[in-house]
């Protein structure tokens, strides 16, 4: 079938688009203008058309989020859905993660925490996230069998056949290190990890690991590369764990995960984790200039009650103390586990109103939104509906003023967000959303326009209510099939997860199954995620590695 | 596969539609046992919402005192394969941990990693059975129940309570660990002691590393757990009376609902072993039951389907207790047998054929 969509502002940053014109789509992809009658015409006049949006960390599926829907029942509200809309509105279930990206015009998420312990549950969670393509990232740097070859000092060759192993077995699209070590040390009694503090047992550091990693990801060719979650998150003074980190990957590419957690300068140096933060934006935005081997996605904080889910355990354990309400998981997992922690971001509260102001103030300072990613890092910054939010603030100057004007005086005090007048135009919204996520992923047919992409399109009535526009889409095609229209989901259908095509070394599966054997009692198949698994549908889509 | 329809063998079409006409029919239908491969409970799920039925996993008194201390104040776990890795030391509360052979896998081996790596384990009792199969401490709770008994031991490791009482020593001996772990089975010790038992590792972990390790029930409902919550939002027991999932483990309690004639029809999915509910023979009940089980006979119930069991005539995600995750189990031999998923799809596709309107 052939698609046109006319008279839309077309967006698409990559291709230098941003005037009104047509897109063409065919057999799921779009295609150059064609001289034949369209099958189907959108009338898409007074509407903007960009690229499906792309989520590149949002906490959507796994046994941590299991668990908070476990810890906190109420945490979302379940409607009476209509019929045909299996478990849409049932507040925080998979359908209703798959239904509420969808309207926003997202057609793709990826899930950052794809423990490889517990990874065919993740998979089949996953699978049960309608509309979107899915994917998700192997989790890796606080295992004993990876330790064990850094501590051994077994070289190069033996870490990238683990990680190629794991990511390929696990099925996960990259490779994140969360806290590398951190998990680890706090089961060993350490409370507080820098990035060359001592990993006990292991004679290891956070760097020697991350490190470690880097390479790793680069000899396989992971397109996306590693994904970072640093020390020390969210504490005074966590700007220097950013910077070091930074630092550390001596020019590697590296993707810092919620970059606002760590954009907190401690206020007095010499008692850094009493004397309060503020905003160190600028530090980190002019450390991202000097290094364009670097990207961050925001962990833009929103006003209200969530919870928080890491696995970053050594933090969320410090995190207990500030629950709210004052419930918590905490799981000593086979690796990682994983911390559910409550928290409640409060209304025109001095902290979380400064929190708020810094994430704003990282993509405002931005001079290459591609490297800037949107994220709530959802839930721990907010829900991601909130996004529509967000991208008003980011456009009208005036919208931030209103909301500042009922913030403490903080936010013009500790940050420079008052003072900034940079007004997003459409275009970096699309960098920001659709096509620095999808270059960071490595998905090089979405996040644009171009002939040959994949036909994931959304269509936005434009107007000067961002909020609205950007909540519910005119119109959203997944492969060139309508789902959303008027911002209500018109079909249901499954997209595909998306995996690494990564071969794995035949003495590592040899390896890596005596190893497991003697640990768990169980090898290799015990932690399969086999096609049989999803017996409805063909889930898995091959993304290949970097030439 | 074989089926029956009121006790006369039936093929695969005519079970299929008379579950259908059953369930479709009914104002309040019940889905129980929930006791399958995790294809069969998706399958399930879908279906009671479609008919606004309620599910209520055989998995029991253990699961429920779990997720109640869960959302009333959270958990601190840990994993058999790091309890076994790390721990120097462990306590086994009750009797019912005793039945499997962790106990005596624990007490015959040492921590392998971490930093109480190659040390002794010390294992330790409180109120279990101290019948000498495996080294231990034992210490008793005389007359009192088990969730009384963590609350005194919780008055010791707060300092609320000191001297040289037995409970004394043993709080003394939770607070020295390196990696310490209780093992104990939520049904046992019931929803107090549960929630006491959480208290007691949240006040250890304020000086030291502490957690539990539950045991799972054998009949899948961590599983479901896990399934309802990702699908519905929600643990279970939920209903769908309403079109929306409604978590209520009192209301959809589903012995509870067929003792006070508030449902009309079941279904009882049990592709894996569970126990029979005692009102299978007298409310109008769709059985869908292992092959080879004890309960594929026509007496069962008012309709029963036979399919095929995970891990043996078919492939499934099942829960590995052992490693404390969902896996995936082949069929030991070529599968052949029809599957649980497909015969509630069929069941759902006749109800929507036949238009049913709820
Ligand atoms: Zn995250």
């Amino acid at each position: 079938m052939l698609i046109r969509i006319q008279g839309g502002r077309v967006v698409d940053p990559t291709d230098g688009r941003d005037a009104v014109g047509d897109v063409w789509i065919e057999n799921g992809r779009i295609v150059a203008p064609s001289e034949r009658t369209p099958d189907r015409t959108v009338d898409a006049t007074g509407c903007v058309v960009m690229a499906g949006g792309v989520e590149v960390h949002s906490h959507i599926a796994g046994g941590n989020v299991v668990m908070s829907r476990l810890l906190l029942p109420d945490l979302y509200v379940s409607e009476s859905a209509p019929n045909g809309h299996p478990f849409a509105h049932a507040g925080g279930s998979g359908s209703w993660v798959g239904a509420n990206y969808a309207k926003m015009g997202y057609t793709t998420a990826v899930e950052p925490a794809l423990p490889p312990s517990n990874a065919l549950a993740t998979h089949l969670e996953l699978a049960d996230i309608p509309l979107l393509d899915r994917g998700a990232l192997a989790v890796l740097g606080n295992d004993d069998h990876l330790l064990q070859i850094l501590r051994d000092g077994e070289g190069k060759n033996a870490v990238r056949d683990l990680v190629a192993h794991t990511l390929s077995h696990a099925r996960g699209l990259g490779v994140k290190c969360i806290n590398a070590g951190g998990a680890s040390a706090f089961k060993d009694g350490v409370l507080k990890l820098s990035l060359d503090d001592e990993i006990p047992v292991y004679g290891l550091s956070t760097r020697k690991i991350m490190t470690a990693l880097l390479d790793a990801v680069e000899e396989i060719g992971v397109p996306h590369p590693l994904h970072v979650h640093c020390n020390n998150l969210g504490l005074p003074g966590a700007d220097d764990s950013f910077v070091a980190t930074l630092d550390a990957a001596e020019g590697r590419r590296i993707h810092f995960a919620h970059a606002q957690f760590y954009a907190y300068g401690a206020v007095d140096k010499e008692n850094p984790l009493t004397g309060g933060f503020r905003s160190a934006a600028e530090r980190i935005t002019e450390a991202m200039e000097a290094h364009p081997n670097a990207t961050f996605d925001v962990g833009q904080v929103v006003f209200g009650q969530t919870v928080t889910i890491s696995l970053d355990i050594l933090r969320q354990f410090a995190g207990r103390k500030g629950a709210n309400p004052k419930k918590w998981v905490l799981t000593a997992g086979d690796a990682e586990g994983g911390g559910v922690v409550p928290f409640l971001y409060k209304p025109r509260g001095g902290v979380s109103s400064l929190q708020w102001a810094i994430g704003l103030e990282l993509m405002l300072l931005s001079k290459d939104p591609e490297r800037t990613i949107l994220t709530t890092d959802h839930p721990n910054g907010g829900v991601f509906t909130e996004y529509p939010r967000i991208i008003h603030l980011l456009m009208s100057r005036e919208e931030r003023e209103k909301e500042i004007a009922t913030l403490p005086a903080v936010v013009g005090e500790r940050s420079s967000l008052p003072t900034i007048e940079r007004e997003y135009s459409l275009s970096e919204i699309a960098q920001l959303t659709r096509s620095g996520p999808a270059k960071l992923l490595g998905l090089t047919d979405r996040g644009h326009l171009r002939v040959g992409a994949k036909a994931d399109v959304a269509v936005y009535r434009d107007s000067p209510d961002r909020t609205a526009m950007f909540s519910r889409a005119k119109l959203v095609l997944k492969d060139g099939e309508t789902i959303v229209e008027d911002g209500e989901i018109t079909t249901w259908r499954f997209g595909r997860t998306l995996e690494l095509d990564v071969e794995a070394d035949a003495a590592i599966v040899r390896r890596s199954e005596a190893y497991l054997q003697d640990r768990f009692g169980q090898g290799l198949d015990s932690f399969a995620v086999p096609d049989a698994a999803f017996p409805e549908t063909e889930n898995f889509e091959d993304v290949a590695c970097r030439a | 596969m074989a089926a029956w329809v009121k006790g006369n063998a039936a093929d695969k079409d005519a079970a299929v539609d008379a579950a259908a006409t059953l369930l479709a029919t009914a104002h309040t239908p019940v889905f129980a046992g929930l006791s399958a491969e995790l294809a069969a409970i998706r399958a399930a799920y879908r279906l009671a919402d479609r008919i606004g039925a309620s599910l209520d996993p055989v998995a029991g008194d253990g699961l429920y005192a779990e997720l109640g201390t869960i959302a009333t104040g959270g958990a601190l776990t840990t994993t058999a394969p790091e309890t076994l890795g790390r721990a120097d030391t462990v306590l086994v509360i009750g009797n019912r941990p005793w039945d499997g052979d962790l106990v005596a896998e624990i007490a015959k081996s040492k921590p392998v990693r971490g930093r109480a790596a190659g040390e002794e384990r010390s294992v330790l009792s409180l109120g279990g059975p101290a019948n000498g199969a495996s080294r231990h401490v034992a210490y008793g709770v005389g007359n009192a129940s088990l969730d009384v008994a963590i609350g005194h031991l919780r008055a010791f490791v707060r300092g609320n309570l000191a001297g040289e009482d037995a409970f004394g020593d043993l709080a003394k001996r939770l607070a020295a660990a390196k990696f310490g772990v209780v093992l104990f089975d939520a049904g046992e010790i019931g929803d107090a002691g549960t929630e006491m038992l959480l208290g007691l590792l949240k006040d250890l972990a304020e000086t030291t590393r502490f957690f539990a390790l539950p045991l799972a029930d054998p009949f899948q409902g961590r599983a479901v757990t896990q399934l309802s919550a990702w699908t519905t939002g929600q643990a279970p027991r939920v209903g769908f009376g309403r079109h929306l999932p409604e978590h209520d483990p009192w209301c959809f309690d589903s012995d509870r609902q067929v003792a006070a004639g508030e449902v009309d029809a079941a279904l009882w999915l049990s592709s894996l072993p569970s126990p029979r509910p005692n009102w299978l023979g007298s409310l109008p009940t769709v059985a869908i039951v292992g092959e080879g089980s004890a309960d594929a006979r026509p007496e069962t119930a008012e309709i029963v389907i036979t399919v095929g069991v995970p891990g043996s005539s078919i492939g499934g995600s099942v829960w590995n207790e052992r490693r404390g995750v969902i896996g995936y189990v082949p069929a030991s031999g070529q599968a052949t047998a029809d599957t649980a998923a497909d015969v509630i799809a069929d069941i759902a596709k006749k109800i929507e054929q036949k238009g049913a309107s709820c």
